[in-house]
């Protein structure tokens, strides 16, 4: 297989349960070897997409290619060279961590024994309890392992830190920066905005079933609001500044300025540049921002 | 491969594990107690001839003709009813609990998103099922012809493994079914209710459609009559019983496993 094709290609995704739009037409395409972040609160349609991917759901409408394969024609070796984390995981209720892990290895053609104890280690697992008697962010840590372990192309992991404490999250983002490293597509679904903003390349914002906006994360933090607050030697020039493309809810008070700035802030910074300026404070955007401002806008 | 086949099959025949264990001791309980009754019964006429004394239609419902011969007492006592229907049971409750219950609580995802067709894990699942009722019926078939040589009940063993086989083949036949229900959907409660009460329905048009001269040729639409209609204890069976039951059991099956590999899957 070529490795010129995209890792993941979707194109006009739509999948129905009866009455219920789950989602309405996405196109996405991730490229080999990169972490693409994909964004949406629940309901949003994350879940139904993934499941798409694995063929575990059959889509309404669209066309989806994984690593150039088609989900439902070509399903056995589309899952040979994917791992996946599920949202909802539900394990096998009798067997302790490590049957599970040699279970889904027999399936999976064999795990590396030396590696499942480096990232149990790493995780924080015990392999020799019972999954029923784990927590649920220890049941997670098993699915994370099991999709780690899989030595796949391209990881799917859907809300992967769940009920993962900051320790582990932490360390789990330092996972997925190893495998990217040796070329591996993550493809990571979340709605902790600091996790993506962290470990992803790129990002997609999903709504209601529709992607809102993709890109980078600089260009998406770029759509962000941003906050000023400027302190001039005289008077603010309040005329000048509000006629700044992009300012609302402007605050002239003698010397100070304050305001949220909206689209690229170059214009304002050359209207500073002209005016003596004692201290300027510029919030720097955040992904979270940029999102919640997305949302504002699809709703 | 291998590896992987194999454990599509030891997976979930692990997992019942519990199930089987308890459906063997409760067949084994059940024949060693009625059988280890067979010396008291023999020894006292009185009970043979009161029941004889009862209305025909009721000795033909509940199978109790001839029931002071070792044929008739078995019959009565374990293969008219209760064995078959333990059977049917079985097959319902380990291919509900494979299969529709294992997906309504999401743990079949993690096992479908591994490099596995549907249908192999389908054909695994079923199997492990079908391995189940095999056991079953070894560990029936031991305790009885133990328990009949250890409490002098005499009767033609080819008859007795004849009757223990075409009662396991309806509990396939039932598995099949529900097999076919979970297939097509994950809905627990229905494969339960349709399996269980499939089960139920065929024993009463059996039994109780020959007592009507009206009713009485449509018996032959119950895979029960199919199984028990000959009485096998005392007749032998002929090979279109066999044929039929898992026929039927095996067309069944192979709609399940079709229609699973057509619809979503059902996450938790």
């Amino acid at each position: 297989m070529s490795t010129d094709t995209p890792a993941l290609r979707i194109t006009g995704l739509v999948k129905d349960y009866g009455d219920v739009h789950a989602v309405r037409g996405i196109d996405l395409e991730v490229r080999r070897g990169e972490v693409y972040g994909f964004l949406g609160p629940n309901g949003a349609g994350k879940t139904t997409t993934i499941r798409c991917l694995l063929d575990l759901l059959r889509p309404t409408a669209g066309r989806i290619e994984v690593l150039g394969l088609d989900p439902r024609r070509d399903g056995v070796e589309l899952r040979r060279r994917v791992a996946y984390v599920p949202g909802e995981l539900r394990l096998p209720e009798r067997m302790t961590g490590a049957q599970l892990v040699a279970s889904i290895g027999r399936l999976r053609g064999g795990f590396d024994r030396r590696r499942r104890d480096e990232l149990a280690a790493r995780l924080g697992l015990d392999l020799g309890r019972r999954t029923r008697d784990l927590s649920s962010g220890n049941r997670r840590k098993v699915a994370v392992l099991l999709a780690f372990l899989a030595g796949a192309e391209l990881l799917v992991l859907d809300e992967p830190t769940n009920g993962l404490d900051p320790l582990i999250q932490h360390e789990f983002l330092r996972l997925v920066r190893e495998v990217r490293a040796a070329g591996v597509t993550v493809f990571l679904s979340s709605h902790v905005l600091s996790e993506v903003q962290r470990a992803a390349d790129r990002v997609a914002v999903l709504r209601a079933g529709k992607v809102v906006a993709q890109g980078t994360v600089d260009e998406l933090r770029g759509q962000a609001r941003q906050r000023v607050d400027v302190w001039f030697e005289g008077d603010a020039p309040g005329a000048e500044l509000a006629a700044v493309p992009g300012i609302e809810d402007p605050l002239i008070e003698g010397h100070r300025f304050a305001a949220v700035v909206s689209g690229p802030i170059q214009p304002l910074l050359a209207l500073l540049a002209r005016h003596p300026v004692v201290s300027a404070l510029i919030e720097e955007p955040d992904l979270e921002d940029a999102f919640l401002d997305l949302y504002g806008e699809a709703s | 491969m291998i590896a992987r086949s194999v454990e599509l099959v030891l997976g979930p025949w692990r997992a019942s594990w519990r199930a089987g264990v308890g459906w063997g001791i409760a067949f084994v309980l059940l024949v060693v107690s009625t059988v280890a009754f067979w010396p008291a019964f023999q020894g006292s006429s009185g009970i043979s001839q009161a029941i004889d004394q009862l209305p025909a239609g009721m000795l033909q419902a509940f199978g109790l003709q001839g029931f002071g011969s070792p044929a008739g007492y078995l019959r009565g006592g374990l293969y008219e009813l209760i064995v078959p229907f333990m059977f049917t049971a079985a097959g319902v409750m380990f291919a509900n609990g494979a299969i529709a219950a294992e997906e309504e609580a999401g743990r079949l995802e993690l096992f479908l998103a591994q490099p596995v067709s549907r249908s192999a894990f389908m054909a695994g699942r079923t199997v492990a099922i079908g391995a189940w009722l095999v056991v079953l019926t070894a560990i029936v078939l031991a305790s009885q012809l133990a328990s009949d040589a250890a409490f002098g009940l005499r009767i033609d063993q080819s008859r007795v493994v004849a009757t223990i086989v075409l009662c396991a083949l309806l509990g396939a036949l039932d598995a099949g079914l529900c097999i076919a229900i979970a297939g097509a959907r994950a809905r627990p409660s229905l494969v339960l209710s349709v399996g269980l009460g499939m089960a139920f329905a065929s024993y009463l048009v059996a039994v109780l459609f020959p007592l009507n001269n009206v009713l009485g040729p449509w018996r032959h639409v119950s895979p029960w009559d199919w199984a028990l209609g000959g009485d096998p204890l005392v007749n032998g069976a002929e090979p279109w019983r066999y044929v039929a039951l898992a026929g039927l059991a095996v067309a069944l099956t192979i709609l399940g496993v079709a229609a699973f590999g057509r619809r979503d899957i059902r996450s938790a």
